[in-house]
């Protein structure tokens, strides 16, 4: 665990961040660290430099306004876990933010940096595309904004340019009658997942499912969307059928592999489990349904 | 001796009320007294290896091997010494010229310090870089060249055994196959008769799979050769100083009294930390050739991937028994994984450990065991992984083996277990293997866990939930453990040669305080605290006023060390004896200070000081008779009140305990929570009833990691695939459930304190505890073993091959709430 050596850049503003990546070959991001640190300690990251982006005060926020919820940069997962705005609206961040890692990494790691280092394996990528949010970055160009569904390319691959700093996270703030869950199976605490499933429901007045999003973690080679799940769900009304119906298809369209998590079919088995407990929490959340308790 | 036992043991019994103090109440036997060393720990005051820095000290990266099996072709170090700040990079043909090339293991195999020719095992030591600071040192690493011509590995006990599998050892004369040892127990005959013949047989394969102790401080060393005094100093991570310092004395041919071994604060050893690896000689001998002290740590998978693992044993177990439970004879063939050399950790007559205690705390007449062990291309290993000598592998068979029996037959397993076993007035008890068992009452401690957990209760509970079909199945797993520790005897436990007894030095100062040596090593048992206690209790001192010293080879005499939980049984009865000695000539002085005859001086342990008989008020402290001792001392006695202790204990100790978990069975994804977990130990007399009992949670926390997630894994490449933590899978404080603990107290008759090792216990005896709940839960469905760990995912296909596997559908029906009301919206 002893790193190379590099040099190191503070910079204390986006402009000043982008210029650097503009002008140097050779350099990673450093936000969190929870990710990066371990790389360049295990040298399997080797860069000549190292961008530190913690200086950049403008990136640390997280906020709600009309339209978005928005998370900074620098925002860590802590900040997610004991926001109210979360914790009041937005189920599927309240879920996973605890399942992220331990307190000591989510004290320190960025949401944003989790999501640009497109771990498969990662947590917030599926509650990302379960929303059908967006990421901003920013180039030497300016600023753009790049779907969810468009942001995943391999593991640890994305279509961030290579002058791109990811600067905010956004998911559109939740309609009258929606509401979202995240599932995730591990094998202790601070293990990536097994297996994870986000949802998001959208209800009309009338109850019928008028938009679903299902993003899925560790089943394939990057976060996916459950999309014959998804279709297969609007229009109807919740249920624990039409959720079955909904987990076997998310299961179906999942890709997983067999490794220390567990053979593929047991994690395609989670998906379809996974996939029934996050739209039911999901469909209550929404408000317009209640759970038969069962047992 | 024996009223000392005896006044002890009516200290009995307990729960969770405070214990009796037995003693005087200035911190002897029985007393919570609050560990001396935490002071430094908890300020962040230890000094552990890596703390310790020497003016000019230089740094040691080693060069590990990618490949499981390779011949290395060349080595080039050319670029390596080219980079700014590298001293010096050693490789096996340097070695060679000081004849430190090699070194033996604790089983006398021989194992390259630096490979000299072919690598056999992912990770093992190549080359040696000697840098001015760590990172440069890494940097000098990544340059060394090495030409390996990669040849097939097999990582795989019963692979390495097949006809075609490559060979591993070509270094040994005569080897043509990847076969080590085969090793036999008890009567096969007579055994095969009665299996013949038995009512009721059960058979069952288990996997005590690969596990690695993982102390959260890994290994290091600080080589630091005085060419002034021509003396080798070693800081080293060691749970044996003095056994290492005879090796190290015999593998570099350097005079033993010209060696100070000093092993500082440890973070935990579990056995990992009593084999001698290259790391250490590598720092010692780079010192003695550069005249410079030279530090070396692993970074944290250089210990899990190179260095000593536990377990492998993959076991069947045969039970032979009458139709109502009455077990009649026990069988087992076990094929073991020694890696690429043979260097299990156990003494050395003793090639499978003492894993032929498999009979367990049951009264089985008949028994047989075979073992065969191979070579692999991984890893060295076998260490007794906070365990008594492959205690654990044995316990594991006879508590699983056990469930199954009882599961065939239908019967309640803890009624089974009240029918087989060693009942009180049986001790000392011989077992069919040889063991005498010095004392146990295990109906006892079986029936207080059983009361603690509420055991009818659950057993309702659990009925009810299958008749409902519940989403969450209940079970309940019982083990009744029996170990053994405290090796020796000398006669037949020794490590390396050296006969397996221990020692204590007590020394009395003139002021009334004392300093106590000890030849074991703590690694965070607080033997700072234990030992003074024991010396407070005999020599009726305060606690406060005794300090105890240990780890430094100039001035501790010699020891065999601290694993097998063999510090309280033998260094403990050490102390007491030791104090015993200084009680014999401070009655002397006492007699001279209060003016009587000796004869007429009798020792009060309830005040902790001499009186004159028949003449309660008058008395004399210890405290007092040192200053006599050194000033006023009478005629004809020697000045000074000291004494030494070396001891070789006449049999080892039999601790036991129940332990009943409770544990929920996911239906729909395999996870499994536990519910409730109670362990009732019996350690004999208790010296600090807090430290028993912080040991008893930490045991049981590493007791839950090996049945619930800990596993060393390889792929076909002979890579390994769990070798860090994020793939070596530790409990934390989130998977560890609320402990309930109790105790009986049945003292050791042989020991002079009446007291047995409890360090151990836990990790023994809970993890059959743990599969067996697992398999209770599913029991019904015909399941009756699952291999550990249990993660989700091997929960899960058991459930499913047993037909219990649930959907969440039938969990989560959502219904009509009242605002659309078109059509029923309920499943």
């Amino acid at each position: 665990m002893k790193a190379a050596q590099f040099e190191q850049h503070e910079p204390e503003t986006v402009e000043e961040a982008v210029s650097l990546l503009e002008s140097l070959d050779d350099r990673a991001i450093l936000a969190g660290g929870q990710s990066m640190v371990p790389m360049l300690r295990f040298r399997l990251a080797v860069p000549e430099t190292v961008i530190d982006i913690n200086q950049i005060d403008a990136l640390d926020y997280l906020e709600e306004d009309n339209d978005w919820l928005r998370i900074g940069a620098l925002a860590r997962h802590a900040d997610v876990e004991h926001a109210d705005v979360i914790q009041e609206k937005y189920g599927s961040f309240a879920d996973a933010a605890p399942l992220v890692a331990d307190p000591q990494i989510r004290n320190r790691g960025t949401v944003a940096g989790a999501v640009a280092q497109a771990d498969p394996k990662g947590d917030w990528g599926s509650v990302l595309l379960a929303h059908e949010g967006e990421v901003v970055a920013h180039g030497p160009d300016g600023e753009r904004t790049i779907p969810a569904d468009e942001f995943f390319l391999l593991p640890y691959d994305t279509t961030l340019d290579e002058n791109e700093l990811l600067t905010e996270l956004r998911v559109p703030t939740p309609a009258a009658h929606e509401g979202s869950a995240y599932h995730k199976l591990k094998r202790k605490v601070g293990d990536y997942a097994m297996a994870g499933s986000a949802a998001r429901l959208v209800l009309d007045d009338d109850g019928r499912i008028e938009r679903a999003g299902i993003g899925l973690t560790a089943v394939d080679i990057t976060n996916v969307r459950a999309t014959d799940a998804e279709d297969h769900l609007e229009g109807e009304r919740p249920g624990s059928d039409l959720f079955k119906r909904a987990g076997e298809l998310a299961a179906e369209q999942s890709n997983p592999e067999s490794d220390e998590h567990g053979d593929a079919g047991y994690k395609e088995r989670m998906v379809n489990v996974l996939t029934q407990r996050a739209l039911g929490d999901a469909a209550e959340r929404a408000g317009l349904v209640k759970r038969r308790v069962t047992q | 001796m024996s009223s000392d036992s005896e006044r002890f043991a009516e200290a009995e019994d307990g729960g969770p009320q405070p214990e009796k103090h037995c003693g005087h109440g200035r911190g002897g036997m029985g007393e919570e007294v609050k560990r001396k060393e935490d002071q430094r720990f908890i300020t962040g005051r230890g000094n552990y290896v890596d703390d310790i820095k020497k003016s000019g000290m230089l740094h040691c990266e080693l060069v590990r091997s990618p490949h499981a099996h390779a011949r290395i072709e060349d080595i080039d170090k050319s670029r390596a010494l080219e980079v700014d700040g590298v001293v010096a990079v050693l490789t096996a043909d340097d070695l060679l010229e000081y004849d430190l090339a090699t070194m033996p293991t604790l089983m006398d195999d021989t194992q390259d310090v630096l490979v000299n020719d072919k690598v056999k095992f992912q990770s093992q030591e190549v080359a040696a870089v000697i840098a001015t600071d760590r990172y440069t040192a890494k940097d000098g690493a990544q340059k060394v060249d090495v030409d390996y011509d990669v040849l097939d590995p097999v990582v795989d006990a019963a692979d390495a055994l097949e006809d075609d599998a490559p060979l591993i050892r070509d270094d040994i004369e005569g080897q043509e196959d990847n076969h080590c040892l085969d090793w036999e127990t008890g009567d096969e005959e007579a055994t095969a008769e009665v299996f013949d013949e038995a009512p009721v047989t059960v058979t069952e394969q288990m996997l005590y799979q690969r596990l690695h102790p993982a102390p959260i401080e890994t290994c290091g060393a600080v080589g630091d050769y005085d060419p002034g005094k021509d003396k080798l100093t070693v800081h080293m991570t060691s749970q044996a100083p003095h056994i290492h310092r005879t090796l190290f004395a015999q593998v570099s041919g350097i005079p033993e009294h010209k060696i100070r071994i000093v092993s500082p604060d440890v973070g935990g050893g579990f056995g990992n930390k009593v084999p001698i690896y290259p790391g250490y000689v590598v720092a010692a001998a780079a010192s003695y050739v550069l005249e410079q002290p030279v530090k070396w740590v692993e970074e944290r998978s250089e210990n899990i991937q190179s260095t000593g693992f536990a377990r492998d044993y993959d076991m069947q177990g045969e039970l032979a028994a009458t139709e109502d439970g009455e077990i009649l004879a026990v069988r087992t063939d076990v094929l073991a994984d020694h890696g690429a050399y043979n260097a299990v950790a156990q003494p050395s007559k003793f090639p499978a450990g003492f894993f032929n205690i498999f009979t367990g705390s049951y009264d089985i007449d008949t028994a047989y065991g075979t073992l065969t062990a191979a070579y692999t291309n991984t890893a060295p290993g076998g260490v007794a992984y906070r365990c008594s000598f492959r205690v654990t592998e044995a316990v594991y068979l006879i508590e699983r083996m056990v469930k199954v029996l009882a599961d065939e037959l239908g019967m309640d397993p803890a009624e089974i277990r009240r029918k087989n076993f060693i009942q009180p007035e049986q001790f000392p008890y011989e077992s069919p293997t040889g063991w005498n068992y010095d004392s146990g009452d295990y109906e006892k401690a079986l029936d207080k866990a059983l009361e603690m957990a509420d055991y009818d209760h659950y057993r309702e509970e659990q009925q009810r939930r299958i008749e409902t079909d519940a989403d969450k199945l209940l079970g309940i797993g019982i083990s009744s453990f029996t170990e053994v520790v405290g090796a020796g005897p000398g006669k037949s436990c020794d490590i390396a040669g050296v006969e397996m007894f221990d020692s204590a030095e007590i020394r009395v100062h003139p002021t009334g305080n004392a300093t106590v040596r000890v030849g074991v090593q703590t690694q965070g048992q607080g033997h700072e605290t234990t030992f003074a206690q024991i010396v407070a209790e005999e020599l009726g001192m305060d606690v406060d006023d005794i300090t105890v010293e240990h780890g430094d080879t100039d001035t501790d005499p010699y020891g065999l060390g601290t694993y097998g939980s063999r510090s309280t049984p033998v260094a403990g009865a050490a102390a007491a004896v030791a104090s015993r000695k200084v009680r014999e000539k401070a009655k002397a002085i006492a007699a001279n200070e209060l003016e009587a005859a000796e004869e007429d001086i009798t020792w009060d342990r309830e005040s902790g000081e001499f009186h004159v008989a028949g003449a309660p008020d008058r008395s004399i402290s210890i405290t007092e008779i040192a200053a006599g001792a050194y000033m006023n001392k009478p005629a004809g006695e020697d000045p000074g009140l000291e004494a030494v202790n070396y001891y070789d204990p006449p049999e080892m100790t039999y601790p036991f305990g129940s332990y009943i978990v409770v544990v929920e069975v996911d239906r729909e994804t395999g996870e499994v929570e536990f519910e409730k977990f109670v362990a009732v130990d019996d350690c004999g007399n208790r010296i600090n009833p807090m430290i028993i009992e912080g040991q008893i949670h930490g045991g049981l926390a590493q007791g839950i990691g090996t049945a619930m997630m800990e596993h060393v894994t390889f792929d076909d490449n002979g890579n390994v695939t769990g070798g860090d933590f994020m793939n070596y899978l530790l409990p934390t404080s989130m998977e560890i459930p609320n402990f309930e603990t109790g105790h009986t107290v049945t003292p050791s008759p042989h020991h002079p304190i009446g007291a047995k090792g409890v360090g151990e216990s836990p990790t023994v005896g809970s993890p059959p505890a743990i599969v067996n709940a697992v398999v209770d839960a599913m029991a019904h469905g015909g399941i009756s073993h699952i291999e550990m760990p249990m993660t989700p995912d091997v929960v899960w296909e058991k459930l499913d091959e047993a037909g219990l596997a649930a959907d969440p559908a039938d969990a989560i029906a959502l219904e009509f709430d009242g605002q659309w009301s078109d059509e029923a919206a309920d499943d």
